[in-house]
């Protein structure tokens, strides 16, 4: 059942919240076990917090607009009493957190019901959710294939049905690279857009975080009940709320719409380029822009990432490199031994390169680009090949979205409802990246809804 | 400021050793890298060269400031 139809039944009395958690707990501990999404159920905080939504309705207040909708976090985000591990063996020994994250908060205040916490990368250096410590998340489309990352859990949590709505981070695709390959919405807002307050840090120039859903109208539900203004996280700019939730059905009219070329036209599998393309011809998008540089953009992300997570990270560096990751170690390692010039010259760069891009939307309002290079590929398989060349897979699955969260522009992934209209392999789900100016979330939303009504855009159903 | 050229190829001068990089500059901070993970973090260094040579490929002007995030409050 989705967030907006549970929330209705139960702001209506035709269901308890107490009943949506019970029936939710249930299959988690019933289903979880073939994706490993779930690192972490939080059942009793899950049951306070219903039995509290059900007495405000019993008392004739109002409990919010996600009363008794169950979500669940990548494990990054602080749950008060609970361990924020951050998918790291190292975090594991550290005090529980004393207060929730902000947006885990704003979720609590619209009434909603936190089941627990989400498989991921260690510390979110990943694109797989290949996780040596907390074991490997599944994709619920096809149990021998990754989830994506580094939100993989929230993906795979999500789409297996696990939850209507989770949270996840994104610094060079982390939400959108799971959404592609788990078939579901995600939004990464722009940089700044929501707080990251109570939520483990990783590259502070490029963290995000945002939700994912099932269908577009969650996604929106959840968006608007997470914005607000958050004095503790000195990234986020202080706007009024933008809610989009009422702008579902204004449609895409009037909007221009573009496909990226260059960059986005390479560098990936027919699959990623024909989802494009099935999206192009449902909008009638026929013009194509290049956003200019983006290697080089994509390039400067990988820096900065780098350095930043490799001086984050270097007293354990020193004191303990065994307890990492192998899958994150090494590049840990490096980052905290790059020359300081690339470094800066990466952040010179950055800015330039955001100035050339930001010039396109004078002229464009969504840009449409692949999410994902290809569809999941096996747990375990390490290499690919990209345009004729033997590449490394988990560097590769973010060389489409990189180039545009290191600039902040604001993105949602739209899922193909017939992964078959893209001639996917085994019919595995794809996703699109809907990319807009900065603060434009709400076109995002427009052409998404737009999509889910012609029956372009939607989440497949997993097997099984 | 845009890059006013093609792209660039890697910059000029002598190449980069990654391997004598990560031995020295780990011993230079103290970090001990274990003989087991050197490969590793060598194979990330020549990467990371890689992209390095990318973004020192477009042209700035002595005005194109970083882009950190910084707000004095």
């Amino acid at each position: 059942m989705s967030a907006a139809a549970t929330a209705a039944a139960i702001r209506s009395r035709q269901l308890r919240a107490a009943e949506v958690t019970e029936a939710a707990l249930a299959d988690i501990a019933a289903r979880n076990p073939r994706t490993h999404a779930f690192t972490e159920v939080t059942a009793a905080r899950a049951r306070a917090e219903a039995a509290a939504v059900d007495a405000t309705i019993a008392a004739g207040r109002d409990p919010g607009p996600l009363a008794g909708v169950p979500y669940a976090v990548k494990n990054l985000f602080n749950l008060e009493g609970v361990t924020t591990r951050a998918g790291a063996k190292i975090e594991r020994g550290r005090p529980a957190a004393a207060r929730d994250a902000f947006l885990v908060r704003r979720l609590r205040a619209a009434g909603a019901v936190c089941l627990g916490a989400l498989n991921m990368d260690e510390y979110a250096y990943g694109f797989t959710t290949e996780n040596a410590h907390d074991g490997d998340c599944r994709n619920p489309h096809d149990l021998t294939r990754i989830a994506g990352g580094s939100s993989g859990g929230s993906a795979a949590a999500a789409a297996d049905g696990l939850v209507p709505l989770a949270l996840g981070s994104d610094t060079n695709g982390s939400i959108r690279v799971p959404a592609s390959l788990c078939g579901i919405y995600g939004l990464k807002p722009s940089y700044g857009r929501l707080s990251r307050q109570g939520s483990y840090p990783f590259v502070a120039a490029l963290d995000h975080l945002g939700p994912f859903a099932r269908d577009i109208a969650d996604l929106a539900l959840a968006y608007d009940a997470l914005q607000g203004f958050d004095a503790e996280d000195p990234a986020q700019q202080r706007r009024d709320a933008e809610p989009v939730s009422g702008l579902l059905g204004a449609g895409p009219g009037g909007l221009r719409i573009a496909v990226a070329d260059d960059h986005f036209a390479r560098n990936g599998h027919a699959e990623a380029f024909a989802a494009v393309a099935v999206l192009a011809r449902a909008l009638g998008a026929t013009r194509r822009v290049t956003i200019p540089e983006a290697a080089r953009g994509r390039a400067a992300a990988f820096l900065i990432t780098m350095a930043e997570g490799g001086q984050l990270h270097l007293p354990d560096l020193r004191d303990r490199p065994g307890d990492f990751d192998p899958g994150t170690r090494d590049r840990f390692l490096a980052g905290a031994l790059l020359p300081a010039g690339w470094v800066v010259q990466a952040q010179r760069m950055r800015a330039a390169y955001r100035a050339a891009v930001l010039a396109l939307f004078d002229s464009v309002d969504v840009i449409l680009a692949p999410a994902t290079p290809f569809v999941a590929p096996p747990l375990g398989q390490a290499m690919t090949e990209l345009d004729g060349r033997i590449l490394p897979i988990r560097p590769n699955l973010g060389v489409h979205t990189q180039p545009i969260s290191c600039i902040g522009l604001p993105v949602l992934v739209v899922p193909l409802a017939d992964p078959a209209a893209a001639g996917t392999p085994h019919n595995l789900p794809i996703g699109v990246q809907l990319i807009a100016a900065p603060w434009r979330e709400d076109v995002l939303f427009r052409v998404a809804a737009a999509l889910e009504r012609a029956g372009i855009a939607g989440a497949p159903q997993p097997l099984g | 400021m845009a890059p006013s050229a093609p792209a660039a190829g890697p910059p000029q001068g002598p190449a980069f050793d990654a391997a004598a990089h990560a031995r020295e500059t780990a011993r230079l901070i103290g970090l001990e890298i274990a003989p087991a993970h050197l490969p590793g973090v060598v194979a990330n260094l020549q990467l990371a060269a890689q992209m390095a040579a990318l973004v020192q490929g477009w042209p700035l002007d002595i005005t194109d400031e970083p882009a950190p995030v910084f707000v004095a409050r």
